[in-house]
């Protein structure tokens, strides 16, 4: 295990450079586009005076390089700076408010993509050559090509407007939210006990996530298929049946093994998912990470921006580095 | 595998069973959740438990950006500051008249140099606090001193304001202005509770000021909670709990006052939503006159190569511009056509362009065209800019029509061009677009705050087209000073028609509100000033 401790160390100062390299092209790219976070803001009403007032002020007259340099020293000092709009809140403060509404939409779309994924591949798999393989598979490439805005929408209108059985969109019912822990209304709510929160929380996640998780389970279906099918045709699975072992018992261990490479699969989706919940958010107005980030964009709010993806890379960068440990402690067949 | 089996049947059990709780506990719970409360039939039976307080939910699409009047500058904060806090004067609800608010009157000295104004003895905070001149006169010099996005408000014109005891204000200005009323009745102006920290900007502040609802509670992008404030020396609000959501898209607004999820759809649904919601048995739509308005930039800017720096190149777009057909098929109505820069509705509006060049009048336009030396062989050419987000969805459209329309002349020839909205604004501000369409929604209500900014040289910088006539000047200076209103009609009427003649800026449309809510819900009061005053909601 303590190659395994060393090898946690490299991936994490692996993510150190990745980061800079990120933060630094969005810090020009953003730059180089015309605009800039004040004139968006106020640049059409307040006099040409106050407008040069306010550009010094955010530190924007000074040259490129310079607030390069000031913004990377802040950044490893691990002040993330304030934003350039409206309150002028801290980027971090902006960030933490919306960070725990996209986990919960994330945690939550990757158990449903990864059940739904698991349980039609398996289907599949198990019925090989059957009309339930073939609708499993036409099932996966439908899943896969679903244009998250309408899918939600549809899923919404039955679901929300016709049925009546849940909210339409936002996180839970006005007015209940449970006492703030973690941020995670859902697990707040059990940590509490508030049982108004859990069902309402619970309810308002419920369509998003199934969105999110429908549209990503197709690669799965495919990767599970196909890695079972293989691990099927093995020898030892021959051996197992010729023994009279039972069917149940065979699949157990043979899923065993077809599942390595969609744990690796997972790790690959995770960063999808962030994608995906960036139009499920907007879909379902759901107070996230992704809706922030495309509205800070729209207002070239630069702190904003960088804070949320440097924030984005690290998050990404550890969800791999827990993946990949996973798959070790799966797979005792892996070294490293 | 039998013992995994039970349980996964466990698991699969408690499951159903937890659901199920849940369930029957929102069926069956007496204290019904406040979304459902406007549901309730008008004659409640009579029970043991007290009636839940009388709650309206209200859906946007806005935001609010922050909840301190030194810095929030944008139309939906602009909206909750006038129901948690107030001014020296407000708008009458329902009309663009000013009345006694915070002070019982007001007196003007020194020939509109010097406001004095008399506030009201028993104003208090939410909080019980009492509001006395002098927090009138911390409050302003907060805004003045931080010198957040709206301060200019304030210190445009405002030179000192103090507090001669402690219910008088006296303002001195920096040059007399007849409209300093209207600007009073605006959020910079509002008395602000002490726990706003002193000089920096206090975003998540929930203090409020004074006036009928306190801020109980407010999840940033998700909900606001109002209730009414049992401080206040008016009437007490007749909703004693409002609920405001926030949704991100049109669409997703739109079914929410489908299912019943909110009870009143406020800003902003599309045209296309609207006329469907019209059908809904269950909904009522209601339309009041907005004061947004939308007009094209023609840049006549004398250092540019620009054809529109021609006058009568762009008299010639102005005449076949067909206001009607916009109105109709762009905006399926929901703008109305507008003929000036002031705002129908408003006094001293005066319909200019529909005097002097009708709509889509193609003959006058290909006359003036052909003065400027173009024709059939010889087309001018028109480089047309829209912006795809800030606007709408409808721009495109507009855009299109627009250019159809000029195109219908045989003698121009338009080139669509787009740009993300920060782009934009720096490219007008670089006068680098050739024709471009903006949008206005006024700070205050006087017809200065639709001329001076466009039209004033110097206040129209933004527009990145220096616009500036000696003659104009003169006459918006003398506007802005003049005691009466009918002597400011006058310069105003003067103003417009010089507008009209020069066409620097070529009004299009104004927009009207609509505010889609359940049949059972009364006191919607709207009116220009597109302020939504939940206190009178029923």
């Amino acid at each position: 295990m303590a190659s395994l401790k060393a090898y946690i160390a490299t991936r994490a100062l692996m993510v150190l450079p990745t980061v800079i390299i990120l933060l630094t092209l969005v810090f020009f790219i953003l730059r180089i586009l015309p605009g800039d976070p004040i004139a968006s803001l106020v640049g059409q009403k307040v006099p040409p005076e106050v407008l040069e007032k306010l550009r010094e002020e955010a530190g924007l007259n000074k040259p490129i390089i310079v607030q390069y340099g000031e913004y990377l020293y802040n950044i490893f000092h691990g002040d993330f700076g304030r934003s350039m709009i409206w309150g002028k809140r801290p980027v971090i403060s902006e960030i933490m408010d919306r960070f725990p509404a996209t986990v919960e939409l994330t945690i939550f779309g990757f158990i449903f993509s990864v059940l739904i994924g698991i349980i039609t591949g398996s289907i599949a798999a198990f019925r090989r050559g059957s009309k339930l393989d073939a609708s499993m598979r036409v099932y996966s490439i439908i899943a896969y090509s679903l244009f998250i805005p309408w899918f939600g929408m549809v899923l919404q209108m039955i679901f929300g407007v016709y049925l009546q059985a849940f909210p339409i969109g936002g996180r839970i019912s006005p007015g209940v939210e449970p006492e703030k822990i973690t941020g995670l209304y859902v697990l707040d709510s059990l940590i509490s006990l508030n049982f108004e929160a859990l069902s309402s929380s619970f309810l308002h996640l419920l369509l998003p996530s199934i969105t999110l998780g429908i549209v990503l389970s197709g690669a799965y279906t495919r990767l599970v298929r196909n890695n079972l099918i293989d691990v099927l045709s093995q020898d030892y699975i021959t051996a197992y049946r010729s023994r009279g072992v039972k069917n149940s018992k065979i699949a157990i261990h043979a899923m065993k093994n077809a599942f390595i490479p969609v744990i690796t699969l997972m790790g690959l989706q995770f960063a999808i998912l962030l994608a995906g919940a960036v139009l499920t958010e907007t879909t379902f107005s759901w107070p996230g990470m992704g809706t922030f980030l495309l509205e800070r964009i729209q207002y070239r709010d630069y702190t904003s921006v960088q804070g949320a993806i440097v924030f984005y890379a690290l998050f990404v960068a550890l969800i791999s580095l827990v993946v990949d440990v996973i798959y070790a402690l799966i797979d005792p067949r892996i070294r490293y | 595998m039998i013992g995994k089996k039970k349980v996964l049947l466990m698991v699969v059990l408690v499951a159903v069973l937890l659901f199920s709780g849940c369930a029957q506990q929102k069926e069956a719970t007496p204290t019904p959740k406040p979304t459902e409360a406007p549901q309730a039939t008008p004659t409640p039976t009579p029970t043991q438990t007290p009636p839940p307080p009388k709650t309206i939910v209200i859906g946007v699409t806005d935001k609010v950006t922050d909840l301190d009047p030194s810095n929030a500058y944008d139309f939906f904060t602009w909206e909750v500051m006038n129901n948690v806090m107030g001014g020296l004067y407000r708008y009458k609800p329902g009309t663009t008249e000013l009345e006694p608010y915070l002070a019982k009157s007001y007196e003007v000295q020194e020939g509109g140099k010097v406001y004095v104004f008399h506030l009201r003895e028993d104003l208090k905070f939410a909080d019980g606090t009492p509001c006395k001149a002098q927090d009138v006169v911390r409050s302003i010099k907060r805004v003045m001193e931080i010198s957040g996005d709206p301060s200019w408000l304030v210190t445009d014109f405002v030179e000192n304001v103090e507090a001669v005891d402690d219910y008088t204000v006296k303002f001195t200005l920096s040059t007399p202005i007849s409209y300093f009323l209207s600007l009073v009745a605006t959020p910079p102006y509002f008395p602000a509770h002490p726990a706003y920290k002193p000089n920096e900007i206090d975003s998540d502040q929930t203090a409020g000021g004074v006036g009928p609802y306190k801020i109980t509670k407010w999840v940033r992008d998700q909900e606001l909670i109002l209730e009414a404030n049992p401080n206040f020396f008016g009437d007490s609000p007749k909703t004693e709990k409002i609920i405001i959501r926030f949704y991100q898209d049109a669409t997703t607004l739109r079914l929410a006052i489908e299912k019943g999820e909110i009870d009143i759809a406020w800003r902003t649904l599309t045209p296309i939503d609207i006329e469907s919601l019209k059908k809904n048995a269950n909904l009522k739509v209601i339309e009041v006159p907005g004061a947004a308005i939308r007009y094209l930039v023609l840049n006549g800017n004398e250092s540019t190569e620009f054809a529109t720096k021609n006058p009568d190149v762009r008299r010639g777009i102005a005449a076949a511009i067909d206001r009607n057909d916009i109105s109709q098929r762009v905006y399926l109505g929901t703008w109305e056509p507008l003929y000036s820069l002031v705002p129908i509705g408003m006094w001293s509006y005066k319909d200019v362009f529909k005097q002097k060049y009708g709509d889509g009048n193609i003959e006058l336009a290909k006359e003036y065209l052909a003065k400027a030396g173009y024709d059939e062989n010889n087309k001018l050419k028109l480089e047309l800019w829209w912006t795809p987000t800030h606007y709408g969805d409808t721009e495109k459209d507009l855009a299109q029509v627009i250019k159809e329309q000029l195109e219908n002349t045989g003698v121009i020839e338009v080139e669509l061009k787009s740009a993300e909205w920060s782009t934009y604004v720096d490219y007008a501000r670089k006068s680098a677009m050739m024709a471009s369409f903006f949008g206005w929604y006024p700070d205050y209500i006087d017809p200065d705050d639709y001329t001076t900014p466009f039209l004033k040289s110097g206040s129209n910088r933004w527009l990145g087209y220096p616009y500036s006539d000696p003659e104009m000047d003169e006459l918006l200076e003398k506007a802005a000073i003049a005691m009466t209103q009918e002597e400011r009609t006058t310069y105003y009427e003067k103003v417009q028609d010089k507008l009209a003649e020069d066409s620097p800026i070529v009004p299009l449309v104004q927009g009207k509100l609509f505010v889609v809510a359940k049949k059972d819900i009364g006191g919607i009061v709207l009116d220009p000033t597109m302020l939504f005053r939940y206190y009178l909601l029923e």
